[in-house]
Formats: structure tokens, C-alpha cells, sequence
């Protein structure tokens, strides 16, 4: 791709956001970034990948951390903001990329070229993801998409500019269940190549 | 019938001011919004509700906002009879405050801080221990004019950094550090905000809490260097490096920004060191100081000032008088009085037990929330207990209040500002500390101060 395309994907729990953003990545040819850019952190800065990994895109815990000013003692927001730093420096670099969740929508706000989407899924469609991937009865699938869901909608709007999901927050909102992935990936490339003017 | 329904209404108006303070309290833990908004609208709410709707008491609102106490000469100058108010929003505070943030603003633009610290680094010759043991004595004296937070913000960078070229672990560093900047505030009136607020609302001076709280402070330093050598120093003598390049480390005057701002800054420090120090004798307050202060050091930036006053920390000024209006609704209607009776009971009158109470509470309280509300509640207890009870010294349960606040915070990684930035600092040079960590070598100095502290206290004043 010629000019700089950031795209930043939010999605719910079992909606296969991180498939359709990876397979977004593959077909323009640029970078995805997911937990992976954990790794890039931990070897800059010297840490523990599994310490990064245990706070990773977690809500910071109510007792037990402290603001002052610009300053927090929250691991988990530490991590978050290490994970903002390193985004806002790849944007900044000019460089092209996907990036699944981390607020990116918010933190890379006002970027040229930043097209922001949330991927949905129908209940039933999602559990069933969850109950194949993981090898789960139902009743353990909705309890695990209940917390992981939980914990991104905690930890999108302690750090971002509007609430997780909210569709006034991204350019586009779908759902995968009525197209499955491989064709909402169509439709998602379609919406990109057309806001950049590529058709 | 009139007494019961003026019985009934203390106790609304009791119950209002007790559930605004706890909500006020639980939203600042919860960080949800931010904490000078929760404060100043549970203060409007103590106004609108308690004095207002239970109480209809126009001079209640008019006392907890205590304006006029600012146009008064004793609140710039007292001649001995002469005191600052002692009651509602504490404006010599906010004042003070304000003109030492300007003041700081000023010191650290001219790069006053980071030289500092590698002056000192250069002195002991970068060596490991003697930087550890030199880091902790200035970080303690530093704190006893500026405010923790400034003194860690540069002295974790600066230990940061010189750690990452003398390839030693800052974290037992900056542990240390944290802890003895907590102890260094407690030996001033300036050092820490329950300092400020205890002096400014009690009439004590910078001297009063020198030869008080300053000499437990003192010997508690001693203990506690020795303490943090035996902890980590035996470690950290292990450490580091033979082949540093000693080239690569920045010299102290390369941090200075501007030569003339330098100067002027660290004339303007020394002479407000001057005035705080001496404050008793001259009847200057410390409200006069930190505006005189802040005034020079405006006049002084010139075209920089704007910039000064833009950094200045608005929100945090703003907290303070959110929160002793809130305070100034449980002192007005009387629930501060009967906290008071109660430790009076348990204690049975007895000042040891007392002065236990009192710094054991504030400590351990200390140690999990904000010691500025906690301290800021606490005063019109012990001015309460030093009244109602026989042969109480209200100077005693003072000196027992300003450690066990400004200590006790030392205890945890949430307890006081300096704990958060500094573990911040290191966490985002990679040098994440957890609670574990944190506390292993915090807590156990923390119960050794608040001890000595206990046992000074009862020998020298009981």
C-alpha cells in the first residue's frame, strides 16, 4: 500500500474480531498487532513476557492502585500505556498496520487514514465460536465471553474518549454472524479501499 | 418540643455531612472521576444540604468558607496574639502550596533537581553504596522544603538512568528513596500537606515542628539508613560493573537549562528556606511566604512566567478546598466532637493510650488512603480530645497526627503521592514493583518509625 492505512479493530468476545483483523492485514500486505507487540515491549524494556501477558488488555483492579497526576502504580494501566506508547510510535513512523483492540480507535485519534471498526456477533454464534475453539460445553463458553467482555468493556472506557461498542466511536460497526468471517472481511476491505479512494 | 426537633435536625444535618464524607472518600478510591471534582462537589453539597437544608445556618456556610479570614492582617502577619483562622476551607494552605508549586515549577525549568542529584553522584565517585546511602539522605532533606512528588519524580529518573550506565537494579534505590522522603516530610511544616494543614489550622511554626517532629524524624533517618543497608546495601554492594564507561555519564552542569535561571532559582529556594525557618520570629505566615515567593519567581521567569503558572497543579488546589469544606460539614455539625469522646472513652483519659490511638489510626489509615482528608478530619478530633480531656496537651496528639499520617504512608504503594510516582517511574523504565515488593521492605521500616515515633512521643511528652 502506497499511503499510510491504520486500521483499528474493537470487538466483542467471540465475534472472531482478531481472525478478520489478521486476514485484513494479510490481504493489504501490512503489519498486525495484537498481544504479539507484547513481545517487542518485554525484550525494549527488559521485562517478563508472561508478567505483560497476565495484565494485558485487563481493567485496572479498584483497591490496590493509585493516580497522581500523569503518574499511576496500576500495572495494568502501566501496561495499557506502554502498549499506547509503542502504537502511537508505529503511527507516527508512518508505518501501516492493523491493530486489534488497546483502545486503538481513541489513543490514535485524529491520525490521517485511521479507520476505525467494531466487530459484533449474535449471541448464539459467538458462544458457539467460543465452545469450538476452546473445546467448551455452553454453559463454560458464555461464562468465559461474559468475562472477557467485561473486562474489555472496563478496560476501553477507563482509557478511551467514549464507550466500548458505541457505534458514534467507529466508522464502521458489523456483525460477523450473518456473513461468517470470510465474507465480512470482503465487506470490511470493500469500506477501506473505498475511504481511501482505491476503487 | 423545640429541643427535639433541634435534636432531630443535628442529627440530619450529622447524618448528611457523615454520608457525604464516605461518599466523597469511596469516590476517590474508585478514581472514577477525578478527585478534585469529587471533592468540590460533595463541598457544595455539605453547603446546599447540611447547612443549608438541615441546618439553615447562614454562618455555618460563611465559616467553612472562611473568605474573610484572608483580608485579615493575622492571615499575612501574626504578632504572637495574633492567630490565622483555625477553621472551614484552609486558605493559608492553598496558598502555600500554590506559591511553593510555582516556586518548583521554577527550580526544575532551570534544571536545579537533575544537577543536584548528579552533582552528588559525581562526589561519591558513582560507587553503589555510598550513591544508595547519599540518595536517601538528600531525598529525606529535599523533602523537608519541596514536595515529595518532585523530589521522587527526579531522583527515580535520575537513579533510573544512572542504574541503566552503572548496570546495577534501581528498584532497591528508589524504594529506599520513597521511604525516606515520606520521613523527610514529616520533620517539617512544609514537608508534607498534613504538616501544612496540622500547623496552619493549630498556629504551630516551622521551628515547633523542627524540634518535634524534626528530632524523631532525625534519629528515625539513622535507623532507617541503617535499616535499607542491611536490606538491600549488602546487595547492591555486589553490584555493578567493572567495565562502566564513566564517559558516558552526563556531568552535572550539562543539566543546568539556563545558567541565570539556575542562580536566580536556587537564591529564590535558599531565601524561602530563610523565611520558613525563622518564620516564628519575623510573624510572617506561611501564607505571606508562598506568595512572596511565587511572586519573585514570576517576576524572575519574565516572558517564561505564563508558562510557570500553566504548569501549576490547579487540580490539586482545587481538591484541597472541595475537601475542607467537606471536613468543615462534619465539624460544624458536631460528629468530629463525638469521634473525639469516643477515643476519650477508650482511652479513659489516659494520654499513652491516647497518643497510641492516634498515631497507630492515622498510620494504619494512612496506609491505604489519602493522608491529606484523613489528617484534615483528624484535627478537630484532637482539638476536641485536648479540650474535653483532662491534662491533654494538644501539641502531643499533634506530633502523634503528623507521623502517623506522614509515615504510615510509607507502608504500601498506595499510602502517598511519593509511593505512586515513584514506582511509576520505574515500572515505565521496565522495572515494574509490585505490592509483595513493595511491602517487604516498606511495611517493616514503616512499623519501625511509627514505633520509635510512639516511644519518643511517651518519653518526651507523657
Amino acid at each position: 500500500m502506497g499511503e499510510q492505512v491504520i486500521i483499528a479493530i474493537g470487538r466483542e468476545y467471540g465475534s472472531g474480531g482478531h481472525e478478520i483483523g489478521e486476514r485484513i492485514a494479510k490481504e493489504l500486505g501490512i503489519h498486525f498487532y495484537d498481544r504479539s507487540m507484547l513481545d517487542e515491549i518485554a525484550k525494549d524494556k527488559d521485562i517478563e513476557i508472561e508478567y505483560l501477558e497476565k495484565y494485558d488488555e485487563k481493567p485496572r483492579k479498584l483497591f490496590g492502585s493509585r493516580r497522581v497526576g500523569a503518574y499511576t502504580n496500576s500495572i495494568e494501566e502501566i501496561i495499557a500505556e506502554m502498549q499506547f506508547e509503542y502504537i502511537r510510535d508505529k503511527a507516527d513512523e508512518g508505518e501501516s498496520f492493523v491493530i486489534v483492540g488497546r483502545c486503538a480507535e481513541s489513543v490514535l485519534e485524529g491520525h490521517k487514514n485511521l479507520i476505525s471498526i467494531f466487530v459484533t456477533g449474535h449471541r448464539d454464534a459467538r458462544i458457539k465460536r467460543i465452545m469450538n475453539k476452546y473445546h467448551l460445553n455452553e454453559q463454560d463458553a458464555v461464562v468465559k465471553i461474559k468475562r472477557h467482555d467485561k473486562h474489555r468493556k472496563q478496560y476501553h472506557n477507563r482509557h478511551a474518549n467514549g464507550k466500548w461498542g458505541d457505534s458514534r466511536l467507529y466508522d464502521l460497526c458489523i456483525s460477523s454472524s450473518d456473513l461468517g468471517v470470510e465474507k465480512t472481511v470482503n465487506v470490511v476491505e470493500f469500506f477501506i479501499k473505498e475511504r481511501l479512494g482505491e476503487n | 418540643m423545640n429541643k427535639m426537633k433541634g435534636d432531630y435536625e443535628t442529627m440530619v444535618a450529622q447524618v448528611l455531612a457523615a454520608v457525604i464524607f464516605v461518599a466523597m472518600f469511596l469516590l476517590i478510591v474508585t478514581e472514577k472521576i477525578e478527585r478534585h471534582i469529587v471533592t468540590l462537589v460533595c463541598g457544595l453539597l455539605t453547603m446546599v444540604l447540611v447547612f443549608g437544608v438541615a441546618m439553615q445556618s447562614m454562618s455555618a456556610v460563611l465559616e467553612t468558607l472562611n473568605l474573610r479570614s484572608i483580608f485579615t492582617v493575622g492571615f499575612w502577619y501574626t504578632s504572637g496574639s495574633e492567630g490565622e483562622s483555625t477553621a472551614g476551607i484552609n486558605w493559608a494552605t492553598i496558598i502555600f502550596i500554590l506559591g511553593m508549586m510555582v516556586m518548583v515549577e521554577g527550580m526544575a525549568k532551570a534544571g536545579f533537581f537533575r544537577w543536584l542529584c548528579m552533582r552528588l553522584a559525581k562526589m561519591v565517585n558513582y560507587k553503589p553504596v555510598p550513591l544508595f546511602i547519599t540518595f536517601m539522605v538528600m531525598s529525606a532533606v529535599l523533602a523537608m522544603f519541596i514536595d515529595s512528588i518532585t523530589v521522587i519524580l527526579f531522583l527515580a529518573a535520575v537513579t533510573v538512568e544512572l542504574a541503566k550506565l552503572l548496570k546495577f537494579n534501581p528498584v532497591p534505590m528508589i524504594l529506599s528513596e520513597i521511604f525516606c522522603a515520606n520521613l523527610g516530610g514529616s520533620a517539617t511544616m512544609c514537608g508534607d500537606p498534613p504538616n501544612i494543614i496540622i500547623g496552619t489550622s493549630l498556629e504551630y511554626s516551622f521551628a515547633d515542628f523542627l524540634t518535634n517532629t524534626g528530632v524523631i524524624a532525625g534519629i528515625s533517618l539513622i535507623l532507617v539508613v541503617i535499616y535499607f543497608y542491611f536490606v538491600f546495601g549488602r546487595k547492591m554492594a555486589s553490584q555493578g560493573a567493572q567495565d562502566i564507561d564513566f564517559s558516558a555519564i552526563p556531568e552535572p552542569k550539562d543539566a543546568i537549562t539556563n545558567k541565570k535561571d539556575f542562580i536566580i532559582s536556587s537564591i529564590i529556594f535558599g531565601c524561602a528556606v530563610v523565611m520558613l525557618v525563622t518564620h516564628a520570629q519575623t510573624g510572617l505566615t506561611v501564607a505571606f511566604i508562598g506568595t512572596v515567593v511565587a511572586v519573585i519567581t514570576l517576576l524572575a521567569a519574565g516572558k517564561s512566567a505564563l508558562d510557570l503558572l500553566k504548569k501549576v497543579d490547579y487540580k490539586t488546589l482545587l481538591f484541597f478546598v472541595g475537601l475542607f469544606a467537606v471536613v468543615g460539614g462534619l465539624e460544624q455539625t458536631g460528629i468530629l466532637e463525638k469521634i473525639a469522646a469516643l477515643i476519650g472513652d477508650i482511652s479513659g483519659g489516659n494520654l499513652k493510650l491516647m497518643v497510641a490511638i492516634i498515631i497507630w489510626l492515622s498510620a494504619i489509615a494512612s496506609a491505604f488512603v489519602d493522608n491529606i482528608p484523613f489528617a484534615a478530619t483528624m484535627i478537630p478530633v484532637i482539638k476536641s480530645l485536648a479540650v474535653t480531656q483532662a491534662g491533654v496537651d494538644l501539641e502531643t496528639l499533634a506530633w502523634a497526627l503528623s507521623m502517623g499520617t506522614d509515615i504510615g504512608g510509607s507502608a504500601t504503594p498506595i499510602g502517598a503521592s511519593a509511593n505512586v510516582v515513584g514506582t511509576s517511574v520505574a515500572a515505565k523504565n521496565g522495572h515494574i514493583i509490585g505490592w509483595g515488593e513493595y511491602c517487604k521492605s516498606a511495611a517493616p521500616a514503616t512499623i519501625i518509625v511509627v514505633t520509635i515515633s510512639m516511644i519518643i512521643i511517651f518519653i518526651r511528652y507523657c
